[in-house]
């Protein structure tokens, strides 16, 4: 069992040959489209940024808060992370955090890697980036309002991270009893747990958001 | 890195093995995913697959909690790591 690992990491054993290979060849695809996106507008500052935010997500993820009963929650990032740094920027960040996880301390399977990156670092980004996004646009809206998207896009990402994480186990045929019941699981599990998710990417998006320019720039 | 960063980093990696281990320890700590892969007859293959000297966020020789500390500073070194090379490569490129 192991002792501080974040909430959404899929290890080895849970998804079939099938599934890693697709879940490999789709983050794979979406990462080769990001880099094309990113190289014309990435500079020695912007990377400055996403690596930083990357070191703070990646720590964050090691303050597991233990809840009675023999669970814990944990912050994420991945829509913090879209917020900031933008969507393609933002998956970059969090593919950063989860492939030094993986491949340095076991946090997540090998062969399950590509599921965890999709799950993670882009439907967790892209879908909390999109909630921000629709809710408070990208400048000009007042503190409330950026707590309420922010708060909105961490709940939501992480919702439908974990629905996702629920397809890929669902559909996998080590697990028999498929979609109807890992879906639920792991979407009511991490609606529960994807609230304090949301008021810890709301309270951040709004300090940072309001208060730092540095953070003002360029988003990708 | 801003010196203000660094130090909450680093206050984070601090504490990190009170909610980590000593809290986790408290309440028999199990993590999300896998009680749900309990719940659904799933089998964790991780211990099987091992690549890593640093699983589950600990250093041989280290007790847990120095070890889960150290493997927080390692990882954030790794990731400023990479991101120098970044920084580099993105710097190269720009010029």
């Amino acid at each position: 069992m192991l002792i501080g690992a974040p909430a959404m990491h899929i290890p080895d054993g849970f998804l079939s040959p099938v599934w890693c290979a697709a879940t490999y060849a789709a983050s794979a695809s979406y990462f080769a489209a990001a880099y094309r996106r990113l190289k014309a507008g990435l500079n020695p500052e912007f990377m400055s940024r996403i690596t930083v935010l990357a070191a703070g997500i990646f720590v964050a993820q090691m303050l597991n808060w233990p809840l009675p009963g023999g669970t814990s929650l944990h912050f994420v990032g991945g829509a913090l992370a879209a917020i900031l740094l933008g969507p393609w920027a933002g998956s970059l960040c969090l593919g950063i955090v989860v492939t030094t996880q993986c491949l340095v301390f076991h946090d997540g399977g090998i062969t399950t890697l590509g599921a965890n990156l999709l799950n993670m670092a882009i439907i967790d980004v892209l879908v909390g980036y999109a909630v921000f996004k629709a809710v408070a646009g990208l400048g000009g809206a007042g503190g409330k309002r950026v707590f309420l998207a922010g708060f909105l896009a961490g709940w939501l990402g992480i919702v439908a991270a974990g629905l996702a994480c629920g397809v890929e186990i669902g559909l996998s045929p080590q697990f028999p009893y498929g979609v109807e019941v890992t879906v639920p699981v792991m979407a009511g599990w991490h609606a529960v747990l994807g609230l304090i998710e949301g008021a810890v990417t709301g309270l951040v998006a709004q300090h940072v958001l309001s208060r730092r320019e540095w953070w003002r720039g360029d988003r990708l | 890195m801003s010196r203000r960063v660094m130090f909450i980093i680093v206050v984070m990696i601090v504490v990190s093995p009170l909610f980590g281990i000593v809290l986790a320890n408290m309440v028999g700590y199990h993590e999300p995913l896998d009680v749900a892969a309990e719940k659904l007859g799933l089998k964790d293959r991780t211990a099987e697959l091992n690549w890593t000297p640093l699983e589950d966020y600990q250093v041989p020789g280290l007790p847990p909690i120095p070890g889960y500390m150290a493997s927080g500073f390692i990882g954030v070194a790794l990731i400023l790591g990479v991101g120098s090379l970044l920084r580099r490569l993105a710097a190269g490129r720009k010029s």
